[in-house]
């Protein structure tokens, strides 16, 4: 076992070394291909990642009618309370809301004088268990709510929940159509090089056939240079799309960097990584073994 | 007789699609430690005959049954089994022109799951029955024909195989050589080792007394006259 490990690495290193310049095309191709799949995965991961931080945060708010008298109040909190999905729910009187604006206002805060409270609705803050917080669940809420007369308006920013989730959607559906594509082209790719490969070493497959070599010693190595040439690619896309995140710090203004600040832009996690590198590994593998199929009858 | 036929063909038929006959109900049967010349211009179809034993190519109908095995019904897993009892020369040598001497004999014993060490020492045991121990190191490039087709030979030898087929072995060779060449079949011979050896040269069949199966146009004929073989050629 040892030795045919031994004489598999031993005929891989030497096919490659001697079929440098079709090894290194392959490569390439499968980096760029793979840097492309993975990109469009780390823009749907942080899309994802951001929608999942703006939903812990996302809450409702359910303004009262004018005039609904501060008795109902109480009741209605407790009302609220009992609905389906939510956590906490808290009472925001025109006094709150007044405060709640000099606040955000900070230094122009006089822009708010002769204002008088009583001319700001009074709400409800409404936040949702953890499951309820997002856009099919809060729409749930949103319609008992509405069943609620003294609510004349409810607020969830729906519109930016609804086109953020068709974005990450969208992203996504590309992704895996991309990908697709991309898995075909790579498979096809990987198996042209190496039936360049094994043509060029048609008399040494030859003299195997001849002097009664077991399949095995014949194809095996060819599937592991696939296999090497996958985790190469994909080795390499990982480290440009790195890179690429990297960078892309470096070059955002300051201006917008404070900004970004409060929106964390991820690297990819260790486990989707370790996926994209076993695919890589895996579409190699495939492309030696159709190669294989084509031109490696025994004969 | 002897022993069981080491190689026995029952009505044997190969018709390529263009519909060219190569071979035409061939039956013969080969024993044990048997050196046997398969003769005739060329064409007539002795090298398919030897490549349809070594399952190159399958026949399109009769028996073909090798060491027992019936070759025509096995699949590809078995070939390679059957080909390690078996020792396959042809007369444009097949060696690997970027290894040296020694390389291209291991390099049959490496595939075959030998390590390193071991095939390189049996390659020098096998060279130097060929007589070529002192040029082990040297490049395929800096031999003679004959000496190409010594390494050939010494290539088929290393698994001891028990039956050599041996496609034209002189085809390319000059007198001396082709001496030479023969000199190495017959001391294999001369060990117990089945030899079949497809050859033109008529030269070759007078000189060597064995048996001698006459084809052609892809038929087995007793005696060819020197004119139906001149015509042929």
């Amino acid at each position: 076992m040892i030795s045919f490990l031994q004489y598999v690495m031993r005929r891989t290193f030497q096919s490659m070394g001697g079929n440098l310049f079709p090894n290194l095309i392959t490569i390439g191709i499968i980096s760029i291909s793979l840097l492309i799949f993975s990109t469009f995965t780390l823009l749907a991961f942080n899309l994802t990642n951001f929608l999942k931080i703006w939903e812990d945060k996302i809450e409702i708010i359910a303004y009262l009618k004018r005039g609904t008298p501060s008795s109902e109040v109480e009741p209605l909190l407790e009302k609220t309370h009992l609905l389906e999905g939510v956590e906490v729910v808290r009472y925001f009187s025109p006094y709150d809301a007044m405060a709640f604006m000099e606040t955000k206002l900070g230094g122009q805060k006089n822009l708010l004088e002769g204002i008088q409270p009583a001319i700001l609705p009074a709400s409800f803050e409404i936040q949702l268990k953890k499951d309820y917080r997002n856009s099919t669940k809060i729409k749930e809420v949103v319609t008992h709510l509405e069943k609620i007369p003294q609510f004349e308006e409810i607020q969830y920013g729906q519109e930016w929940v609804e086109t953020f989730s068709v974005l990450v959607h969208i992203l996504r559906l590309t992704q895996w159509i991309l990908g697709g594509l991309l898995l075909i082209a790579i498979i096809f790719i990987t198996s042209n090089t190496l039936q360049l490969t094994i043509s060029s070493r048609r008399e040494e497959i030859e003299v195997m056939h001849w002097v009664g070599a077991s399949p095995a010693f014949i194809r095996v190595p060819f599937y592991v240079e696939g296999l090497i040439q996958g985790l190469l690619g994909s080795g390499l896309a990982i480290g440009f799309l790195f890179l690429l995140h990297q960078g892309l710090f470096l070059y955002i203004p300051p201006s917008m960097q404070t900004w970004l600040a409060r929106i964390p832009v991820l690297f990819l996690p260790p486990e989707i990584i370790a996926w994209i590198l076993l695919g890589g590994m895996v579409l190699g593998f495939f492309g030696s073994i159709v190669a294989s199929m084509r031109v490696l009858k025994y004969r | 007789m002897m022993n069981e036929a080491i190689i026995e063909m029952h009505h044997v038929f190969k018709t390529y699609p263009s519909q060219i006959s190569a071979l035409s109900d061939i039956t013969l049967e080969i024993f044990p430690g048997e050196f046997t010349f398969i003769a005739g211009p060329g064409g007539c179809g002795k090298s398919v005959l030897l490549r349809i034993l070594f399952c190159a190519e399958k026949p399109t109908s009769g028996e073909v049954i090798v060491h027992g095995i019936h070759i025509t019904q096995i699949g590809f897993k078995k070939i390679y089994q059957l080909r390690k009892t078996m020792g396959i020369v042809s007369s444009n040598f097949k060696l690997l022109r970027n290894r040296t001497v020694s390389e291209n004999v291991a390099f049959a014993l490496e595939v075959s799951g030998h390590d390193q060490k071991e095939s390189k020492r049996k390659a020098l045991e096998i060279l130097g029955r060929v007589g070529l121990e002192k040029r082990e190191e040297d490049s395929i490039l800096a031999l003679s024909a004959g000496e190409q087709q010594r390494v050939a030979i010494a290539r088929a030898l290393v698994n001891s195989p028990p039956l050599i087929l041996a496609d034209e072995p002189t085809g390319n060779l000059d007198a001396q050589t082709t001496f030479d060449v023969m000199e190495i079949f017959r001391d294999l011979h001369l060990r117990g080792t089945t030899i079949v050896l497809a050859t033109q040269d008529t030269g070759l069949t007078r000189r060597y007394p064995h048996r001698v199966i006459h084809l052609l146009d892809g038929r087995k004929v007793d005696s060819p006259t020197s004119d139906e073989v001149r015509t042929k050629e």
